[in-house]
């Protein structure tokens, strides 16, 4: 080709459209993008709810002495054991109980015998209305600021991002916690600083609620992604191809959000999968300071009563939105970036 | 264009270490500082503020806050030096071997810590103490295993940028062992990896302990640990509006220190050239 001959799309030059053939091989593509992360993700959630299920075997622990209470015989124990069937061999007692879980069932608690798909449905929406408007505060915020550190590079406020970004990744979420507690409950009197209401009941006091722990969650977050952007994206404006955009004279901000944005995001958006599962565990424990009944809080108090089966589905669940946020992301990676799609 | 001069980056390295020596003098030190007996209670002097005899005043039962802070010290940090050691252990060896066995082994311990990456770290860590006991042991366990997948990695890309090269080819035709490339070649190649892996580990993992000892998981009550502390300032944050910044400040000046560290670490080690000129 070329320079002069312009480059024109197959319609423009009067062709058909691409041929059914090609077309097809397309979609062949994707799907076998799809097939390709689908075959990492179902083994690591065989093997998380593997690591899962054997912590709650390994334990030893049983509803049987609970329920039985002081009077129990060694028969009355086995018959409750055998009941539950945990006398069975591992491998099959596995399977059984991930046979339940695709069909929607995670067994019963030990402690009062409720349904655990039950109380994980009761506590889920908490949970995931924190982390969610954490995750919004922490994306918006983030990319603002790391986009804003790559524009005006070497600026004060470039620095400033920079010491900003070094400190808030040092802050756990529960210190963050406590200290919007004291400067948004106990000085300024605007936020509470416990309790829960759901959305449903009351719109402005599910936002003011959620507010001091959204905020304290998404910190992590927002330093975590102006780094890893403005890293990425300072990386991606020294390419040849950005060179080659900026004296063809495209305008700045084209460049920036359609050629470099499009590139640089890629270490960024890795970073955010991999924020997720924090999230859920930072949760614990502002849902413990809040005192608010969500997942992370009723895995902790779980745990410590010794219900087994109520903690292994809650990590399930987690484990599933984990893998749930890795698979989206690796999607729209894919889609920003067709090259990432010939990895492996 | 007027050349700047570069920021003096060896500035955040220098505080970093000033701060890593201050607690490290609280770790050996702490306990003969302290100006009180840490569990001594004292019931006429509850909830004070900071005074002269008690420089950070005194909690709900009277004890002194200072000296339960620097008693608090030792728990916190080997607690997390301990994670650190097994995530190390149980990390960069699997790394290696998943460069240097066959590719099953490989295949298998990619998804394996695949799958502990997944984990989300306190569930698993409370759920962990709670089925093998109440200890700080389980607890730093729990998280020593999770954090392994970082060492993994870093070990194995290490390893692999390495492994195809023609002086370990070389080695390997005249007959050198699997077990003598390894020290000999790759070591050197990992470490210094490893090492920038081992530092920003060091500060996750005692943001973590102190996450866990401020939910009162891994400590039993009147044993003062670093999150306990901030635990108990939050129940008393009416009367003791100061309470959290002593400890809180403590917790995230090593955590920034352990970053810090990590951070120049890396870039001496990623920019050699520049770092020599």
């Amino acid at each position: 080709m070329t320079l002069a001959s312009p480059v024109l799309t197959p319609r423009e030059a009067g062709l058909p459209s691409p041929a059914p053939a090609i077309r097809r091989k397309h979609w062949i593509s994707r799907l076998r993008f799809l097939g390709s992360l689908l075959a990492i993700i179902i083994p690591v959630f065989l093997l998380a709810t593997f690591i899962t299920f054997l912590l709650g075997y390994a334990s030893g622990l049983d509803p049987a002495a609970g329920i039985a209470g002081d009077a129990a015989t060694p028969e009355m124990i086995a018959r409750i054991r055998a009941d539950y069937g945990l006398d069975r061999p591992v491998l099959i007692q596995y399977l059984d109980w991930m046979g339940g879980i695709v069909r929607g069932d995670f067994g019963t608690s030990w402690f009062n015998g409720v349904p655990v798909t039950q109380l994980i449905l009761q506590r889920l929406p908490i949970s995931l209305s924190v982390a969610s408007a954490a995750l919004l505060i922490g994306v918006t915020i983030g990319s603002l600021l790391g986009i804003g550190a790559t524009v005006w590079r070497g600026s004060l406020f470039d620095r400033c991002v920079t010491i900003f970004a070094s400190i808030a990744s040092a802050l756990p979420p529960f210190v963050v916690t406590i200290g919007l507690i004291l400067i948004f409950s106990l000085w300024l009197n605007l936020l509470p600083s416990a309790g829960y209401i759901p959305f449903s009941e009351d719109p402005g006091g599910w936002l003011r609620i959620i507010a001091i722990p959204a905020m304290a969650l998404s910190v992590d977050i927002i330093a975590d992604l102006a780094r890893q952007l403005r890293t990425g994206l300072v990386a991606t404006l020294s390419e040849n191809y950005v060179t080659g955009a900026i004296v063809r004279g495209l305008s700045p901000r084209r460049v920036l959000f359609v050629h470099v944005l499009r590139n640089g995001a890629g270490p960024a958006l890795s970073m955010l999968a991999l924020r997720v599962p924090m999230l859920i565990g930072g949760a614990v424990v502002t849902e413990s300071i809040f005192t608010m009944p969500g997942l992370g809080k009723m895995a902790a108090d779980s745990a410590l009563r010794g219900d087994v089966p109520v903690v292994q589905g809650t990590l399930v669940v987690s484990i599933l939105l984990v893998l749930l946020c890795s698979l989206v992301i690796n999607l729209l990676l894919g889609m920003l970036q067709p090259a990432a799609r010939r990895r492996n | 264009m007027r050349v700047r001069p570069r920021p003096d980056t060896g500035l955040p390295i220098r505080i970093a270490f000033l701060i890593l020596g201050i607690v490290a003098t609280l770790v050996l030190a702490g306990p003969y500082l302290a100006p009180h007996d840490p569990l001594a209670q004292n019931p006429y002097a509850l909830l004070q503020w900071p005074s002269q005899d008690h420089w950070l005043g005194t909690d709900a039962f009277g004890r002194d806050v200072l000296s339960r802070l620097l008693a608090g010290s030792r728990v916190s940090i080997l607690a997390s030096l301990l994670s650190v050691a097994i995530g190390l252990l149980f990390g960069v060896v699997p790394g290696l071997a998943s460069v240097f066995l066959n590719r099953h082994f490989e295949w298998l311990s990619l998804r394996l810590i695949d799958a502990l990456m997944t984990l989300p770290f306190l569930v698993f860590a409370i759920a962990m103490t709670a089925m093998l006991g109440n200890g700080l042991v389980q607890a730093m366990f729990a998280v020593g295993i999770l954090i392994t997948p970082a060492f993994y990695r870093v070990s194995r890309a290490a390893a692999l940028s390495v492994v195809n090269s023609d002086y370990i080819e070389a080695a390997r035709l005249m007959g050198a062992s699997t077990f003598f490339i390894i020290r000999r070649h790759v070591l050197s190649k990992v470490l210094p990896a490893v090492a920038v892996t081992t530092a920003a580990m060091a500060g996750a993992c005692l943001s973590i302990v102190a996450s866990l000892t401020f939910l009162g998981i891994g400590v039993v009550p009147p044993e003062p640990t670093w999150g306990g502390l901030l635990a108990t300032d939050l129940t008393t944050l009416y009367e003791r509006p100061f309470g959290p910044f002593a400890p809180g400040l403590l917790i995230v000046a090593t955590v920034w220190a352990l970053n810090a560290l990590a951070d120049g670490l890396r870039d001496r080690i990623t920019q050699p050239q520049e770092a020599q000129a």
